[in-house]
C-alpha cells in the first residue's frame, strides 16, 4: 500500500522501536505497561500488512481478489493476548502501588534493598 | 490411544471441574487424574517408539491451514517428564493449606500449557502458549502475595513478554517470507531459500527471545529473581528449575533445528554456552542465599546443556539431552528440600543452617543423592550424562578445558552448599509421610538413572552407547581430584576473594534487562550480518 519506501511495515517497525525505546529508557511502570500497548500495535499493523495487496476485499464469503484470511485470523487471537496482557500487568501494578507507593522502577528496586 | 490434545485439554478441563464443584474430593479426583495422565503418556511414548513421529491437525484442516501437532521421541518423553513431575509435586504439596481449588486450576493449567509447547508444531501456536503459561507462572510467583514476590514476579512477567514480541515479530518475517508457520512445511521450505540474507532478521529475533526464556548469558538475570525469590511456593520453584526452563532449551533445539541448513550458530553458541556455566557458577558462589545458590546454579546448568548441544558431537548432543532429564529430577529434588529447610529453620541464609544432617536424615539424605547427581558423582545420573558430553569434547583440547572448568565449578558451589549438612544440632524433625516419599523416590531415580544409564538412553530415545570400564575408571579420578580442588578452594581460597561480596548484591533493573536484551540483539544481528553478508 501506499507509494514509495513508506508503507505499512516500516511503520509498524518504526512504531516496534518506538516501543522498545520506551521500555528500556523510562522508569515509570505505567509507561513501561503503555509500551507493550505501542509494540502490540506494530506487530498487528505488520502481520496486517503481509500479503496484502490494493484493491483485495475482506476474507468474508465469496470476495474475489480476497486478502490473505491467516494474518488477520491470527492477529484477533493476538488482540486478545494483548489485552489480557495488560490487564495482567496493570493487576500486578496495582499490588506493587500498594507495597510501595511508587511507580518508579528505581525507587522500588532502593526500597525493596532496604526491606532485606 | 488418547489423541494428542487432549494432554493440553483435559487438564485443564479437569482442574476447571474441581475449582468449580468445590468439592472436598476434588483434590483425590485430580490425583488420580495424573495417575492417567501418566499412564496414557507412557502409552503415547510407547507409540511413538513403534510407528514413529505422530502428526495430528486439528479441526480437520488441511496441513498448512490447521494447527498442527507433533510427537517425536523428544517431545514425548519430556511430556511424560512433566506429567511424572507435576504428580509427584501435588503429592508433595498434598497437606498445604495455600493448595486451594485456584492453586490447583493454575498449576494444573500450567501442566496442560507445558504439554502443549511440547507437542506443538506450529510458530504461532507455540507463541499463544508460551504467552498464557507466563501469565500463569507470574501469577503462581506472586500466589501468597508478599510485597518482594510481586516484584519479583512482575520483573519476570514484563521482561519475558518483552522477549515475546520479538519473537512475534519473526513470526511475523517467516510469514512475510514463506507463506505458513507450520514448522514441517518451514523445514521443508527452508532448505530452498536461495539468498540467505532475509533469513537473518527472523532468526536473530527469534533466538533472542528464546536466549531470554532459557536464560543464556546475558539475558539471564531474571531468572534467580522468579526461581529463588523469597515467598514463592517450593513446589513452583521446582516446576520453574526443573521443567519451565526445559522448555526454553527444547524451543532452542526446535528453532536450531530448523534453521540448520541456513544458519551454523554452533561458535556463537558454544561460547554463550560456556560463558552461562562460568558466570551462573560464580554468583551460585557468592549467594548466601539457598533458593538464590539454587536458581544460579540453574543457570550454570542451562549453560552447560548449551554447550553440550552446539559442540557438534552425536554424544554430546545425547548427553545434553539426558541431563536435561537429570536436571530436573536432581534440581527439584533440591528445590523441595530447600523448602523443608527454610519451614524448619525459619533463615534462608545458609551460614546459619547447620546439622541439617542430624535433625532431618530422610532430608539429608535426599539432598546428598541430588547433590552427587549434580556434581557428576559416578554411579549417579549427571556422572552417564555429563560423561556423554565429555566425549563429545574429546575432538579439541580446548573443549575438555572448559568442561572441566564447568564441572569444577558446579563442585566448589557445592561443597559451599554442603556445609549446612555438618555441625550439631539438638532438635528432630519429623517429616510427613507424603512428602518423605516424594523426595526419596526422586533421589532413587537419581542413583536409578545413572546406574542404569545407558538401558534409559535405549528405551527413551533409542540411541545405543558403551561405557567402556578404563573411561569410566578415568571418569572416576577426575571427579575425585576436582572434588578435592574444589572442597580446598572452598576452606582455604574462596573467603579470600572480594570479588564474591561485591557481586552479591548485583542484579539488574527492568530497564537493564531490556536494555542487555537489545545490546544481545544488535550484537548477535551484526554477527550474522558480517558473517553472511
Amino acid at each position: 500500500m501506499g507509494s514509495g519506501y513508506i508503507d505499512g511495515s516500516m511503520v509498524a517497525i518504526a512504531l516496534f522501536l518506538i516501543g522498545i525505546y520506551g521500555l528500556l529508557a523510562r522508569r515509570n511502570i505505567i509507561k513501561s505497561i503503555m509500551s507493550f500497548g505501542i509494540i502490540q500495535a506494530a506487530i498487528i499493523l505488520f502481520f496486517l500488512n503481509i500479503n496484502l495487496h490494493e484493491n483485495v476485499l475482506p476474507p468474508i464469503g465469496d470476495a474475489s481478489p480476497m486478502a490473505d484470511p491467516l494474518p488477520q485470523a491470527l492477529m484477533i487471537t493476538a488482540i486478545v493476548i494483548g489485552v489480557s496482557v495488560t490487564a495482567v500487568g496493570l493487576t500486578m501494578f496495582m499490588s506493587l502501588y500498594h507495597h510501595y507507593g511508587t511507580t518508579n522502577w528505581k525507587k522500588v528496586v532502593a526500597m525493596r534493598k532496604e526491606e532485606r | 490411544m488418547m489423541s494428542l490434545f487432549w494432554f493440553v485439554i483435559l487438564p485443564l478441563v479437569s482442574a476447571l471441574i474441581g475449582y468449580i464443584s468445590h468439592s472436598k474430593w476434588a483434590k483425590l479426583a485430580l490425583m488420580s487424574m495424573q495417575l492417567f495422565f501418566m499412564t496414557m503418556a507412557v502409552l503415547n511414548l510407547i507409540t511413538v517408539k513403534t510407528i514413529g513421529t505422530k502428526y495430528e491437525v486439528l479441526g480437520g484442516y488441511p496441513v498448512g491451514v490447521g494447527i498442527t501437532l507433533r510427537a517425536d521421541l523428544l517431545g514425548s518423553v519430556m511430556i511424560l517428564l512433566t506429567i511424572f513431575l507435576f504428580t509427584c509435586l501435588i503429592l508433595y504439596n498434598y497437606h498445604k493449606p495455600y493448595m486451594n481449588h485456584l492453586f490447583m486450576f493454575l498449576f494444573l493449567a500450567l501442566q496442560g500449557l507445558l504439554c502443549g509447547l511440547f507437542l506443538s508444531n506450529d510458530l504461532f501456536n507455540i507463541y499463544v502458549l508460551i504467552e498464557v503459561a507466563t501469565i500463569v507462572v507470574s501469577i503462581l510467583i506472586i500466589f501468597k502475595k508478599d510485597s518482594r514476590s510481586i516484584y519479583d514476579g512482575m520483573v519476570y512477567f514484563l521482561s519475558n513478554l518483552a522477549s515475546m514480541t520479538l519473537f512475534f515479530l519473526g513470526i511475523g518475517y517467516m510469514y512475510k517470507i514463506f507463506g505458513t508457520l507450520d514448522l514441517t512445511l518451514l523445514a521443508e521450505r527452508i532448505a530452498l531459500v536461495e539468498d540467505k540474507k532475509i533469513l537473518i532478521i527472523p532468526f536473530v529475533l527469534m533466538i533472542t527471545a528464546i536466549d531470554l526464556k532459557s536464560a543464556i548469558m546475558p539475558l539471564f538475570s531474571w531468572l534467580p529473581k522468579a526461581h529463588g525469590t523469597a515467598s514463592a511456593p517450593s513446589i513452583i520453584s521446582a516446576t520453574l528449575s526443573g521443567l519451565y526452563v526445559k522448555s526454553g532449551i527444547y524451543l532452542f533445539i526446535r528453532i536450531i533445528t530448523l534453521f540448520d541448513p541456513v544458519f551454523d550458530g554452533r561458535e556463537v553458541f558454544l561460547i554463550f554456552g560456556f560463558m552461562t556455566a562460568v558466570i551462573g557458577f560464580i554468583f551460585a558462589l557468592s549467594q548466601t542465599d539457598i533458593k538464590l545458590i539454587l536458581a544460579y546454579h540453574t543457570v550454570s546448568q542451562v549453560g552447560l546443556i548449551v554447550f553440550g548441544l552446539s559442540i557438534g558431537s552425536e554424544y554430546s548432543y545425547w548427553g545434553s539431552i539426558y541431563h536435561m532429564l537429570n536436571h530436573a529430577i536432581f534440581k527439584s529434588t533440591l528445590f523441595l528440600t530447600a523448602g523443608i529447610i527454610i519451614d524448619e529453620y525459619g533463615t534462608r541464609n545458609i551460614r546459619e543452617v547447620r546439622g541439617v544432617f542430624k535433625r532431618m536424615p530422610y532430608v539429608s539424605i535426599a539432598i546428598i543423592f541430588a547433590m552427587l547427581g549434580i556434581t557428576g558423582a559416578p554411579l549417579f545420573n549427571g556422572s552417564f550424562s555429563k560423561y556423554l558430553i565429555q566425549k563429545g569434547t574429546s575432538r579439541s583440547f580446548w573443549f575438555e578445558v572448559s568442561f572441566f572448568i564447568i564441572n569444577l565449578g558446579t563442585i566448589m558451589s557445592f561443597v559451599k552448599y554442603s556445609t549446612m549438612l555438618f555441625g550439631k544440632n539438638e532438635g528432630r524433625f519429623k517429616i510427613r509421610w507424603n512428602q518423605k516419599f516424594v523426595i526419596l523416590l526422586l533421589a532413587t531415580i537419581c542413583l536409578l538413572g545413572g546406574i542404569f544409564g545407558p538401558f534409559f538412553m535405549d528405551i527413551l530415545f533409542d540411541v545405543h552407547v558403551t561405557i567402556s570400564a578404563s573411561s569410566y575408571i578415568d571418569k572416576f579420578k577426575l571427579y575425585f581430584l576436582s572434588l578435592g580442588l574444589g572442597i580446598g578452594f572452598y576452606y582455604f581460597l574462596y573467603h579470600k576473594i572480594g570479588l564474591f561480596k561485591k557481586i552479591r548484591e548485583l542484579e539488574l533493573t527492568f530497564n537493564q534487562i531490556i536494555m542487555a536484551m537489545f545490546i544481545f540483539f544488535s550484537g548477535f544481528l551484526t554477527y550474522m550480518m558480517l558473517t553472511y553478508s
